[in-house]
């Protein structure tokens, strides 16, 4: 579904010029969940941002369906960390999510219907006429979550979406979207510096090495059983394996 | 209501010490007394005349403050989005916008002598810089994520441009206007003494030349009352039509 090959990107020129990343290879299947894990500054944030067609690899391709990526496009929807400054302020939950139906050109008639379908998914309905500064971290990330969902993409790419959360807040994101992920099939790139999130989350853990020239060190595949609980041994030597790979 | 009985009593305070100084310690020529303006302005009023000064200087303020405004929004909005107009204009810019209304007003009576045109260009002048300074300003700031999460739903260059980046900026664009605002009704004042022979501006300089003080004075409290006026009432259109646009700022 998603092939990155060779993929490098290259900011400023002659003195100032800086290599964010080199030789990127990764590949997704549909339905995949991957996380990308790496300290901050590692470009991981980058290569997200080049995925979503937001910014040009420097070399190298990146093909989304078998096309190449060039510019966003709505079968692969951003989700930021600051939901705040995502989401558009002026208009309540409800408006957040029929803004993404106005956009996506579907007609009118359909609209109240999406709208509902997925306010509950996120169970939101009834918070459906608050606007985002009335409702909590998690709720607005949720909104982001169903705003995404509305125009139905094919792949969610997350730029460490819950990481301005509190603790228990985040715990509870994580099932909620592993519950989502589960229903909808999706396909998710999910950025994120935690090594217990992506513990708890990937189907497959990318681990990248800090710029400048990162790539990707090595590529986990984790088999253990949904809901994974950090105190299971399994998992315990995974957090410490992956730990040890990064320090 | 706490506040509004402070606003009322810290004026009935202010103009209760005005009377007694001005009855008892200063000189009632220099600095009538409030009781004596009232009884000036009570024919005043009954004849018209303030209201035709105050009528004639508010049309002033208002075909300048809307023109200017709309200039300043269209023009703010193109340097804010198109990085070859601002590399071009925002010199020019910075350095006009140290040329207040009051600095112009010697060429504008030789460019458009003292009839109502150089007035509107005037206040049109003070406005059209603040109004545009902040729109830019607002345009610039709308946040990037912002615009790319809605790219990635499928907006178009045109519905990020509408639907995004100028709501965004509105709070900026509002305030702008409404310092805007406040200085049109300050430069009004010196162009009409300078050049008029009508408004607010030109009843003061009147007054002024025939030494009635307190003819001054009822110009003074009006051009408080007219100001304090009308930014009530731009407050109050803004939190009707406006308030989902300026209230988040409290979010980010």
């Amino acid at each position: 579904m998603l092939a990155v090959r060779n993929v490098s990107k290259v900011f400023g020129a002659e003195a100032d010029r800086y290599v964010a990343l080199d030789g990127i290879d990764l590949s997704v299947s549909e339905g995949e969940l991957v996380c990308l894990l790496g300290p901050s500054g590692c470009g991981k944030s980058t290569l997200l941002n080049i995925l979503a067609g937001f910014e040009q690899a420097s070399g190298g391709t990146v093909q989304f369906d078998g096309a190449p990526v060039r510019g966003a496009g709505k079968d692969r929807v951003m989700f930021f960390q600051d939901a705040g400054a995502a989401l558009l302020p002026w208009y309540s939950a409800e408006e957040n999510v029929r803004f993404a139906l106005r956009v996506r050109k579907l007609p009118k008639e359909q609209w109240p219907a999406i709208i509902d379908k997925y306010l509950a998914m996120v169970g939101l309905a009834e918070h459906r006429r608050k606007f985002p500064a009335q409702l909590s971290g998690g709720m607005r990330q949720r909104l982001q979550i169903a705003r995404a969902l509305a125009v139905e993409p094919k792949a969610l790419l997350m730029d460490e979406p819950f990481g301005a959360l509190d603790a228990l807040t985040r715990r509870r994101m994580h099932g909620f979207l592993l519950d989502i992920w589960q229903r909808t099939g999706k396909t998710i790139v999910f950025v994120t510096h935690d090594i217990a999130e992506a513990v708890t989350l990937a189907d497959r853990i990318c681990l990248m090495s800090v710029g400048p020239g990162s790539r990707i060190t090595e590529v986990i595949d984790v088999d253990l059983p949904r809901p994974r609980d950090l105190g299971d041994p399994a998992a315990g030597r995974l957090f410490k394996r992956v730990e040890g790979l990064l320090m | 209501m706490r506040a509004a009985a402070f606003f009322v009593g810290s004026i009935v305070i202010a103009f209760a010490g005005w009377q007694f100084l001005s009855t008892f310690v200063f000189n009632p020529f220099l600095i009538p007394p409030p009781l004596v303006v009232l009884e000036t302005m009570i024919p005043m009023v009954k004849s018209g005349e303030i209201f035709r000064h105050v009528a004639i200087s508010l049309a002033r303020v208002g075909v300048g403050f809307v023109s200017g405004c709309a200039a300043g929004i269209v023009l703010g909005v193109l340097l804010g989005r198109i990085r070859l107009v601002n590399d071009l204009l925002d010199p020019i810019i910075e350095l006009l916008r140290y040329l207040s209304p009051t600095a112009m007003i010697p060429i504008a009576v030789i460019w458009f002598g003292i009839g109502e045109t150089s007035k509107y260009f005037l206040i049109f002048w003070g406005t059209f810089f603040i109004v545009l300074i902040n729109t830019t300003a607002g345009v610039m700031r709308a946040p990037i994520i912002r615009q790319r999460a809605a790219e990635c739903l499928g907006a178009s260059e045109l519905q990020i441009f509408l639907l995004v980046v100028i709501p965004s900026a509105a709070p900026y664009i509002v305030t702008g206007m409404r310092i805007a605002m406040a200085s049109s009704f300050m430069s009004i004042i010196p162009a009409e003494i300078l050049a008029a022979d009508s408004g607010i501006g030109y009843l003061l300089q009147h007054s002024s030349i025939l030494l009635q003080t307190n003819r001054i004075f009822v110009a003074l409290l009006t051009i408080c009352v007219i100001g304090f006026i009308f930014d009530r009432l731009f407050r109050m259109a803004v939190d009707r039509m406006l308030s989902r646009y300026m209230s988040y700022i409290a979010l980010t």
